[in-house]
């Protein structure tokens, strides 16, 4: 198997360009209005109840999500930035 | 998080923004989620988790590093008062933040704060404060600290304040979260 080799800062900007971008009303309306199919729906329940059972407290699954935040910022070749966070509340401008 | 972030803001310039001046002393520190927490329960704010964050809570194992509130615009000073104890200072006055609808509370860790009274979905539809936190549900995350999310129908709403293809993601993982609960 061969080692793992992280993006690069480009296909990185890339991706976050990707992820962070805005969709029109439109689009947005169409994309939910498409159904969640059978396997999603079980692919996504069985993440579910594996996160619950494992962590069964909100506050486990909050230090859980830190501990995974930390690993998977690690394991990047920069820093993310911030401009690439989730936030629900930025801007659409 | 003082573990990923650098210290200080400087190669975290939040590029292409104005510099920021009310920050300006920002340091790093060592952060207590659980009493972040409750200095924002204890406050009397009205403040509602939003964001992936509130996804965690109700156990959906999302990636996030942020945290997210919607706080009501009256309670804008008490959440500021509470939080600065623990190193997490404003980067705009309240004035501005009102001005805005949005803000932030930060050091290392980075809080995104909308205090609109009101926000639009991406797709047009008005949700106001006032009628989502009647019907918030308050969550423990730690002995006697809890912490406030919108209904699960309202938190699906408020994921539709980005219409980034993330929230979208969000809104499948909790339509999948109320098939499981139902």
């Amino acid at each position: 198997m061969r080692p793992l080799v992280p993006p690069g800062p480009e296909a990185l900007a890339r991706v976050r360009a990707l992820a962070e971008r805005v969709l029109g009303e439109q689009e947005f309306r169409e994309a939910l209005a498409i159904p969640l199919g059978e396997d999603e729906v079980a692919e996504s329940r069985s993440l579910i109840r594996w996160f619950r059972r494992r962590y069964p407290t909100p506050g486990e699954r909050l230090a859980y999500a830190r501990r995974a935040y930390r690993r998977w910022a690690a394991a990047l070749p920069q820093p993310p930035h911030p401009l690439a966070s989730d936030s629900t509340t930025r801007s659409r401008s | 998080m003082a573990e990923d972030r650098p210290s200080g803001l400087g190669s975290w310039g939040r590029g292409g923004r104005e510099p920021r001046v009310y920050n300006d002393g920002v340091r790093g520190s060592d952060f207590d989620e659980v009493e972040f927490f409750r200095a924002v329960a204890e406050s009397g704010a009205r403040a509602l988790l939003i964001g992936r964050r509130a996804l965690v809570v109700l156990g959906i194992p999302v990636l996030t590093g942020d945290y997210d509130f919607w706080l009501h615009i009256d309670d804008l000073a008490s959440f500021n008062a509470a939080v600065e104890p623990l190193g997490l200072l404003p980067t705009h006055t309240p004035e501005e933040a009102r001005a805005r609808g949005r803000y932030a509370v930060e050091n290392d860790e980075h809080v995104d704060v909308l205090v609109a009274r009101s926000v639009p979905t991406v797709d047009g539809l008005r949700v106001a404060f006032d009628e989502v936190w009647p019907r918030r549900q308050t969550l423990e995350v730690a002995p006697g600290v809890g912490i406030a999310l919108p209904a699960l129908d309202d938190l699906i709403l408020t994921k539709r304040f980005g219409g980034r293809p993330k929230d979208l993601e969000d809104i499948r993982l909790l339509e999948a979260l109320r098939s499981e609960d139902r």
